[in-house]
């Protein structure tokens, strides 16, 4: 797969990455920081992503909101955190590709001067509603955050919600913004990608103008955390919902570890589409199921593999569990048939050439060679990455899924409808 | 560094861009063939446009053209289910089925070496559907359990009420999947009668955008849909009249909800409306864009909301438009009446200045290439110009038609659509909690509950 990229890494330790395209008349910009909300603390969950929303406010050149000139130059932009990294995107007209990195640059580098106490408290306010947009009012919208509670001891940096607690949210302060932004935001904790119609040495002088002058920062230590171990327990809430769910998960090797591959492949195989095992079994043939599905959601410290099944009106998440098991049991005594596999390889390999279509936004070219640049040191990993899937075997796969994935020693969550006790999901 | 350097740079002459050429073709059959060349990747990206949607509902079976449309995907030709489902899934395509009022779209995305089977499946599901008894019976269960899943959901309820508060009985006026009543009255006689008129070449377009030519495209959808036959034209849907829940409050009890779900939203134009480019405009001003009043006043200012958002809706017949937000409890009252006064400010004379326009135009033309950067956003440009049979050269004039505009034009055609008054407002909210204070909004508050 060919996304052909320079990269040079600045005086200041700011990773610049080019991918010239020239096909369409866009450049797409993605800053990647290497913060998330890992680097968090108890008691002070929540900030990395509300620090995100004040990166739009202003910064020392612009004190105003950022969408505004982006918006009105053609462009369109916006950001995201996960519990490894927050990432920051713009795709413009080419003629707004400087416009793009000055504003990214200026709040790089000065981001603080404008920063102001009504900007702080509206952002809080933001938050606190998207919190209760997106998880509270959602159906089974806090099952995730119990899950993660459950799995990862107290204190495990994927145990909090990358949203976070409404409480520390509450009690995040102005002088919190400061620290996290002279500790995480900086050159040498951030990769820049510049990606489409712009001449690559056009993009490096650029970038050498607008973030050469940003100073370092200190040096970020990596967030560690004691291996976790999969254990049997259940777990229980209600919630405002019809349908009774049940969620199975582990903790299983990190993104790019051996077996990640192999258990995002076991996903498909065991519980996502109509060919899965668990699809053709619950939904298909016997009806007891209305919806599935697995993943592996591939992390830096450690993944969740995760099965969740609804069940179908009058069925016990008991029902549900038993066929989980056993297929779970099947898989990892006999593994996968050559043909499943086959089928599992040519998904994956369709869906990576499906994904380099986009230069920008989430999961656009420029996305995915800042997430190999920032999570194995090279952007150019699209081969290596499809290689694992295609290099799968079925004794490979047999095998991880034996060592992780243990029916014995899952973490299990019943989401029962309000009023129904926890013995009735008959677990 | 000199002082340019803090100086927020000015971005230069946008470049013209044209939307790429489409070859067309008609079938003796009545189907049109349309395609754009474009092999930056070796994928196709393939839409079958067939000219009948939701609003085709028979007044008594709301969700049907939906139904039809998961159960063509079930079993089809000479495979079951699953093996329809493996077929797909070892050449690794992307196939879907999805109705919208006016049309229903079968679509499929493949790597271009795999087009003659991703095909072959494509007509055995529009051409050759089994609806085998068992599928019936399995998607019927798996329709109603998602519909009792939809019922929890404070949008989608929210949604609902919103255009059946603007469209009444009109065709427009059910959610897609319909309710529990008609789907578990559905017989796969219905089934089988609605597919036949509905899903036919006449007037119908196949679309493709992608690595392909327009010759050998145009041999392999002979080859797949040549002989396909019509069987009748699809009915025409008679314009909505007047909004049906015009000055209302429309309340729906979620009790324990965290949020309250607001909608505003009147009968709009239809898609060939000569006012299109000053409404689409229009809407960038109130709720189009991040930087739009609506969301400038609900988030950035009172901080009430995650977001808010307004869009014309522009179908066949007539027209919605539509905001919507949730925002906290307390707030659902002050939420809609600033967006009625947003909705009432834009059609005064001098409320609109140059430079807001100015703006506004920019991040409308300026941007513009950015839809039809993959093979995936060209077909759907292609299924909107089949969709509202609209003129070839619709993209190519988008730009100079926006950038032409005068806040005169603005303001007279925010005045002739934009009526605050007529609005339909919903809020679904925890009304043991919230019920009274919407009696500050100073309109008619009628509690009313959804059917799913």
């Amino acid at each position: 797969m060919r996304v052909p990229f320079e990269k040079r890494t600045l005086p200041n330790g700011l990773d610049v990455i080019v991918h010239e395209d020239h096909r369409v008349p866009l450049v797409a910009v993605s800053v990647w920081y290497h913060v998330g909300s890992k680097n968090e603390r108890p008691g002070k969950t929540g900030f990395a992503h509300l620090f995100e929303h004040l990166m739009f406010e202003g910064s020392e050149h612009h004190r105003r909101s950022y969408f505004e000139p982006l918006q009105h130059a053609g462009g369109t932009l916006n950001g995201s955190t996960s519990t490894d990294r927050t990432d920051y995107w713009e795709v413009v007209p080419t003629e707004a590709a400087r416009l793009a990195l000055w504003m990214e640059a200026d709040r790089m580098g000065w981001l603080l001067p404008a920063l102001t106490p009504d900007n702080f408290e509206t952002q809080r306010g933001v938050v606190i509603n998207e919190r209760r947009q997106n998880y509270e009012n959602k159906p089974y919208g806090l099952a995730q955050f119990t899950l993660a509670r459950a799995l990862y001891p107290e204190g495990h940096p994927y145990s909090w919600p990358t949203i976070g607690e409404i409480d520390d949210l509450q009690a995040a302060s102005i002088d919190d913004v400061r620290g996290f932004f002279a500790r995480y935001y900086h050159p040498a904790n951030a990769s820049l990608v510049i990606a489409g119609d712009l001449a690559t040495t056009k993009a490096f002088e650029m970038a050498e103008e607008l973030f050469g002058g940003i100073p370092a920062g200190p040096r970020v230590e990596a967030v560690s955390a004691p291996p976790v171990e999969s254990r049997a327990q259940t777990v229980f809430m209600n919630d405002r919902v019809d349908l009774a769910r049940i969620y199975l998960a582990w903790p299983t090797p990190p993104l790019f570890a051996d077996g990640d591959a192999e258990l995002d492949l076991a996903a498909d195989l065991l519980a996502n589409g109509r060919t899965s095992r668990l699809y053709r079994r619950l939904v298909h043939d016997r009806r007891v199921a209305t919806e599935l599905a697995a993943s592996q959601s591939s992390r830096e410290l450690v993944s969740t593999f995760q099965i969740v099944a609804t069940a179908a009106p009058g069925q016990s998440l008991a029902t549900l569990r038993t066929a989980i098991d056993e297929e779970i049991d099947r898989l990892r005594q006999s593994g996968p048939d050559d043909s499943e596999l086959a089928r599992g390889r040519a998904q994956a390999e369709a869906a990576f050439i499906y994904r380099v279509q986009s230069l920008g936004g989430t999961g656009g070219r420029a996305d995915q060679l800042n997430a190999y640049n920032v999570y194995q040191g090279r952007p150019d990993g699209f081969d290596a990455d499809l290689s694992r899937y295609l290099n799968a075997t079925p004794e490979r796969l047999r095998d991880t899924v034996a060592r992780w994935i243990a029916p014995e020693r899952a973490t299990v969550l019943s989401v029962l409808p309000m009023g129904h006790a926890a013995d009735s999901a008959g677990l | 560094m000199a002082t340019d350097r803090f100086a927020l740079p000015e971005p230069g002459s946008p470049a013209t861009v044209t939307f790429p050429p489409v070859s067309r073709s008609l079938m003796p059959n009545g189907l049109g063939v349309w395609s754009i060349v474009q092999a930056p990747v070796p994928v196709v990206s393939c839409a079958l446009v067939v000219n009948r949607g939701t609003a085709g509902d028979p007044q008594d079976r709301p969700g049907l053209a939906s139904f039809v449309a998961s159960l063509a995907i079930e079993s089809a030709g000479d495979r079951d289910s699953i093996a329809l489902a493996d077929a797909l899934a070892r050449i690794g395509a992307h196939l879907d089925v999805q109705p919208s009022t006016d049309v229903t779209v079968i679509s499929v995305q493949t790597l271009t070496r795999h087009l003659p089977a991703a095909l072959d499946l494509m007509a055995d599901i529009v051409r050759r559907p089994q609806f085998a008894a068992g599928d019936f019976a399995r998607v019927r269960e798996l329709r109603l359990s998602r519909l009792r899943q939809a019922s929890r959901v404070a949008s989608t309820i929210a949604d609902r009420a919103l255009i059946a508060g603007v469209y009444g009985d009109h065709p427009y006026g059910h959610g897609a999947l319909g309710t529990s009543r008609a789907v578990a009255a559905i017989t796969i006689d219905q089934v089988r009668d609605w597919w036949a008129q509905a899903w036919s070449p006449a007037g119908a377009t196949f679309v493709a955008a992608g690595d392909i030519d327009a010759k050998t495209l145009e041999r392999e959808v002979a080859r797949t849909f040549g002989d396909w036959r019509a069987t009748s034209a699809a009915a025409e849907t008679p314009p909505p009249r007047a909004d049906a829940a015009a000055r209302r409050l429309l309340a729906v009890h979620r009790p324990g909800s965290a949020q309250a779900e607001v909608r505003v939203g009147q009968l709009g134009p239809r898609r060939d409306t000569p006012d299109y480019h000053a409404l689409v405009t229009v809407n960038a001003l109130l709720g189009g864009q991040f930087t739009s009043r609506i969301n400038r006043n609900l988030r950035e200012q009172r901080a009430i909301t995650y977001g808010a958002r307004s869009a014309f809706d522009m179908r066949r017949a007539g027209g919605l438009f539509s905001c919507d937000t949730s925002v906290q409890s307390d707030s659902a009252a002050i939420a809609a009446s600033e967006i009625l006064r947003e909705l009432g400010e834009v059609r005064i004379p001098g409320a609109v200045s140059a430079d807001e326009l100015a703006r506004a135009q920019a991040g409308l033309t300026r941007g513009y290439v950015r839809h039809f950067e993959t093979v995936g956003q060209l077909t759907r440009a292609l299924v909107d110009l089949a969709t509202y049979r609209l003129p070839d050269d619709t993209f190519d004039r988008f730009v100079p038609r926006i950038s032409a505009l005068t806040t005169d034009d603005i303001v007279s055609a925010a005045a002739a659509t934009m009526r605050p008054d007529d609005c339909t407002v919903v809020v679904v909210a925890d009304l043991d909690r919230h019920r009274d204070a919407l009696d500050a909004l100073g309109r008619d508050v009628a509690v009313t509950s959804v059917e799913f």
